[in-house]
């Protein structure tokens, strides 16, 4: 199958792909479909949630689709009051999202040698849900395939919230079907694919028991940022000269050619073409 | 509160800290990326940039694993073990959600 490229002129031969190209934006959507239930429910939870502290549903939707971040969403939200305490809530967003800055810099392969607006429009629906699934496709250089997971996901997320915020209650427990869980094995299961080899094993190691003493001894989501802080000073550490044999278009490639990461995989829905 | 559902109100104060709240968080998604581009494509930095993914998922998952208690644990294993053997998503999914699910209903009961 073949469609015209309708993106501009690519830049390199790494762009051959267009920047959203709507094929890859449909994939990338599709691969998403798994956090379906867990993303509907938590976002109805939030939507009941901002009903009882007082925002509109016309605040929560602006929020939901400007900041797109659910671990941040539930703390301000849940931080809301009448007189709106903001500078608590935006000092407590940029604790919880600081991650963003790991995952924004783990992002440098999907835009290779892309223009600085196709960046600029891919960096925002970023959630750590697309983003986990984008990082384990085979072929990483598709800016589309995350944006396509993104829109989809806000499209669920604004759902949820405007089905809770109706319902204002009634909704069920997600720890009732285990959907509470769906994002821990979802990842759990997404660490698998980014497995690259034994130069893995110590950095994920050391960022596993960073965020255990993490989770123990810090309050929040700072054992993110402790497990991820261990995990990169490991993996400075642990680099040799002679790791550096591979070239940056092999950054990231992944053993043999199986698409494991996504239920959808890229290459053989690409065989296709 | 308002009368219910307030569908469209939008009060300064919501609004600016809505902005506030998406600008930082946007600011660090973005900033990240553009960080990274300043870094080396070979060497010490390209090597910790290809471990930084694994590390953050890492940190994502296994604190919620262990807020869910010894069943998360579980349940935990139970979907990377999946995922090593079968390579698939929907299936370790699978197993570690109804792990926790049958769990939680048998300390329930």
């Amino acid at each position: 199958m073949s469609r015209p490229d309708k993106a501009p002129k690519s830049p390199s031969s790494q762009s051959a792909v267009g920047h959203f190209d709507a094929d890859t934006v449909r994939r990338g959507a599709l691969a998403c479909v798994p956090l379906l239930p867990s993303t509907l429910i938590f976002g109805a939870v939030l939507g009941v949630l901002a009903s009882q502290r007082g925002l509109s549903l016309g605040e929560l939707l602006f929020m939901s689709l400007t900041v797109f971040a659910g671990s941040a969403q539930f703390v301000s939200v849940d931080l809301w009051r009448e007189a709106v305490p903001s500078a608590t809530i935006i000092v407590a967003t940029a604790v919880i999202n600081m991650r963003y800055i790991l995952i924004g810099a783990s992002l440098r392969p999907v835009f290779r040698g892309r223009p600085l607006w196709v960046k600029i429009c891919g960096m925002h629906m970023v959630a750590d849900e697309n983003w986990a699934v984008t990082m384990t496709q085979p072929n990483l250089a598709n800016p589309g395939f995350l944006l396509g997971g993104g829109l989809f996901l806000g499209v669920v997320w604004a759902t949820g919230n405007t089905v809770g915020y109706l319902l204002g209650g009634g909704i069920p427990d997600p720890e009732v079907y285990a959907l509470d869980f769906a994002f821990t094995a979802v990842f759990a299961a997404l660490t698998i694919g980014m497995w690259k080899g034994k130069v893995d094993l110590l950095p994920w190691g050391a960022a596993a028991i960073g965020s255990i003493i993490g989770h123990y001894l810090l309050p929040g989501t700072w054992s993110i940022l402790a497990g991820a802080g261990a995990g990169v000073v490991t993996a400075a550490l642990t680099w040799r000269d002679d790791m550096d044999d591979t070239g940056p278009e092999a950054e990231f490639a992944v053993d043999g050619k199986t698409a494991y990461g996504a239920p959808e995989g890229a290459l053989t829905s690409e065989a296709g073409k | 509160m308002n009368t219910f559902p307030d569908l469209t109100s939008f009060s300064a104060e919501a609004v600016l800290t809505i902005l506030g709240m998406a600008a930082i968080t946007y600011g660090m998604r973005l900033g990240g990326l553009m960080m990274a581009d300043r870094l080396p494509q070979h060497g010490r930095w390209a090597h910790v940039l290809e471990r930084l993914p694994g590390a953050v998922l890492i940190s994502v998952w296994v604190p919620s694993a262990l807020s869910a208690g010894p069943i998360g644990v579980l349940g935990a294993a139970a979907t990377v073990i999946t995922m090593a053997l079968a390579r698939n998503l929907f299936a370790a999914m699978a197993v570690g959600m109804v792990v926790v699910g049958v769990g939680r209903h048998l300390a329930a009961s």
